[in-house]
């Protein structure tokens, strides 16, 4: 019952604490929507157009924007609000930003242009043979039905990210972890703050033994990481349509990771003896070992050697863990190594944690 | 009936011996104050007494229990109200209380009627940091008094606290000691210990160096009270007449009137005003003069309490 009340109180504090809240809530669903955005992938690229749209006007896999003139189009390329700008006057001008999806939008309208070419050229070949007017001409070019030449493909290999995965898919489960790591170092100031206040002193004149102040402190944190998960979860799933896979695996692999991150947040706010400690070292271990674990860019972009020092963090694990049930189709079955890392690790971070408080706090 | 008996306390850190041999008792309804100068050893002696710092020697017993940090029988009968303010800002003050009182095992009730005892019930809902600093001390004294303890243990209550705050506190002091609670208490301010103490002991670089009540302790130093007596009338006379009353241990010219040496200023004055009047003489002055804590503390230390 202690236990829960020493808990409960960091729970109601981070939770009363506005600031907090928003590092807790909205930070990493508005991390979640600006990642899945900017990856997304599955928007339709505009093309700005002064004159005739021509067969681009028809083509699916575009969206024409008419412009009254080229410096207007000109700037809308610059300020990134068109993929790209076509002037017709004359030689058609495309006009692009130097990036992939600039070489992407030219071959679009390349094609779009050639196939309009094409159709012209064999509009005048019926005209000037058949004796008919140009247009005539043209809808019989169109009345034309061509077989289109089949190409068979097969795939080979995996794909990096399976077909429907999006970039909300793989940025909520980074920001799961990224966040629920992070926010759980930044309960480490409290604790800090716990114990300047001499609240952990006075608790432990109080008839509380201190393994129940270390137990409650050490609950409280690990509450404080899995409310953090579920709301990353919960909110990804609910707002950007984000699939966590087999639930018993991610339900498994987020309250491992919780403890993890409880188990360190413990450790340094035992650690530390200023709240300007807890700040520079949890966001210097948050950030980095959210780097090295493949939270910043996928593991998959890893090298080798890279690869190995991202499975010295629990980032990593935890990362590669929702990476097989996510991209993978796994399942808890599957998670089980990630999971028995995940809790060694956290069963060394808790036993310091504990070590190191109780000897702060009976000291 | 004693309520608190430590003996032969030690506590060493690194090459600092910051307790060394300090004993003594308190009994029920007693308030004992420990006056010392910064460093002197109080704040430790009061930490091995509530059971959060372990000792190298000696023994705390409360109320029959023996202390110790693990001892959760012992630590249930004192209340302890640290110098530092330790609660949590960012909580209401009904919020701290409910939260020590959980782990005291106290109920709302008691909350309720200890926010009734330090005056904040109708502050009760706000914010501890929105406090000003004597509600702050008189929320952290109130923490101590939720599991109606048999020893409280008061380390420097009123520290920078307004006259409001710290006349509240010691009049909660005076009538939790009328209830029968033993209460230790520690202060900077000379007048609150003369006030509330019923004995008070001196510790001086970790050592227990005097302890009494006041006039014992003044008593030892060979200092007495003095009342001064300025008089119309026929001074060898009254010489005569003051010198023969039992309580008057010696007396001596001083200005136009006379200088006596007294066992008890408060209780010889009237006689001695009586027997001037009944003789003849007219008192123009009086002035009596009490050897305080002040100067017993500043004969044994060396040093003025606050330094």
């Amino acid at each position: 019952m202690k236990v829960l009340s020493i808990a409960w109180i960091n729970v109601h504090r981070a939770l009363r604490d506005r600031t907090g809240l928003f590092f807790l809530v909205a930070l990493p669903l508005l991390l979640v929507f600006i990642i899945g955005a900017a990856f997304g992938g599955s928007m339709k690229p505009v093309v700005g157009v002064v004159g005739d749209a021509g067969a681009l006007r028809s083509d699916a896999s575009v969206q024409v924007r008419d412009f009254a003139d080229e410096p207007a189009l000109r700037a809308a390329v610059e300020h990134g609000e068109i993929s790209a700008g076509l002037v017709r006057a004359g030689t058609p001008v495309l006009l692009t930003r130097s990036d992939r999806s600039g070489q992407q939008v030219r071959m679009l309208v390349t094609s779009a242009l050639t196939r309009e070419a094409n159709r012209l050229s064999a509009g005048e070949f019926v005209a000037s043979h058949a004796g008919i007017d140009r247009d005539t001409a043209l809808s019989v070019v169109d009345s034309m039905r061509v077989e289109p030449v089949e190409v068979r493909a097969t795939t080979t290999g995996e794909a990096l990210f399976p077909e429907g995965f999006s970039g909300f898919d793989l940025g909520a489960s980074n920001q799961l972890i990224v966040f629920t790591f992070l926010n759980a170092l930044t309960t480490a100031a409290a604790l800090v703050e716990t114990r300047s206040f001499g609240v952990t002193r006075r608790m432990f004149a109080t008839p509380t033994p201190a393994r129940v102040i270390v137990a409650g402190e050490a609950l409280g944190r690990i509450a404080i990481a899995l409310l953090q998960g579920l709301i990353v979860v919960a909110g990804s799933a609910l707002l950007f349509g984000v699939r966590w896979g087999d639930p018993l695996g991610a339900a498994a692999l987020l309250v491992a990771f919780a403890l993890v991150s409880g188990g360190a947040g413990l450790l340094l706010g035992a650690l530390c003896r200023t709240q300007q400690q807890t700040g520079g070292f949890g966001i210097l271990l948050g950030l980095g070992l959210a780097a090295f674990g493949g939270c910043m860019v996928p593991l998959e972009f890893f090298s080798p050697a890279l690869r190995t020092v991202a499975f010295a963090t629990p980032h990593g694990w935890a990362n590669d863990g929702f990476a097989a049930l996510t991209r993978r189709g796994g399942d808890l079955l599957s998670v089980a190594p990630h999971l028995g890392v995940l809790l060694g690790f956290a069963a060394v971070l808790f036993s310091l944690g504990a070590w190191r408080l109780r000897l702060a706090v009976t000291r | 009936m004693t309520v608190l008996s430590c003996s032969g306390l030690r506590r060493r850190f690194g090459d600092v011996l910051a307790v060394d041999d300090v004993s003594f008792t308190i009994a029920e309804g007693e308030t004992y104050g420990l006056l010392g100068p910064n460093g002197a050893g109080k704040t430790t002696t009061i930490s091995m007494i509530t059971g959060v710092l372990e000792r190298d020697a000696g023994e705390v017993v409360v109320d029959g229990v023996p202390m110790s940090p693990d001892a959760v029988a012992a630590k249930r009968l004192v209340g302890y109200v640290p110098q530092e303010l330790a609660l949590y800002p960012d909580l209401t003050g009904r919020e701290n209380l409910r939260f020590f009182a959980s782990l005291y095992g106290a109920g709302r009730r008691r909350v309720d009627e200890v926010l009734e005892v330090v005056g904040l019930a109708d502050r009760a809902g706000d914010l501890a940091r929105e406090y000003s600093g004597g509600m702050k001390r008189r929320l952290n004294v109130a923490i101590g008094l939720l599991h109606e303890p048999r020893l409280l243990v008061l380390d420097e209550p009123t520290a920078g606290v307004d006259p409001q705050s710290r006349n509240q506190i010691m009049e909660n002091v005076r009538a939790l000691a009328a209830e029968g609670m033993a209460i230790l208490y520690t202060t900077h301010y000379m007048e609150e210990a003369e006030r509330l103490c019923d004995r008070v002991g001196v510790i001086d670089s970790g050592r227990l160096i005097a302890e009494g009540t006041r006039r014992e302790l003044v008593e030892r130093l060979g200092e007495r009270d003095r009342i001064s007596l300025q008089l119309d009338g026929d001074l060898s006379h009254a010489a005569t007449v003051l010198g023969a009353i039992p309580a008057v241990r010696g007396l001596a010219p001083h200005g136009h009137g006379l200088e006596l040496v007294v066992d008890d200023a408060r209780e010889c004055l009237p006689v001695v005003l009586s027997a001037i009047s009944t003789n003849g003489a007219v008192v123009r002055s009086v002035e009596v003069t009490e050897p305080n804590l002040e100067t017993v503390f500043l004969h044994l230390t060396g040093k003025a309490l606050r330094e």
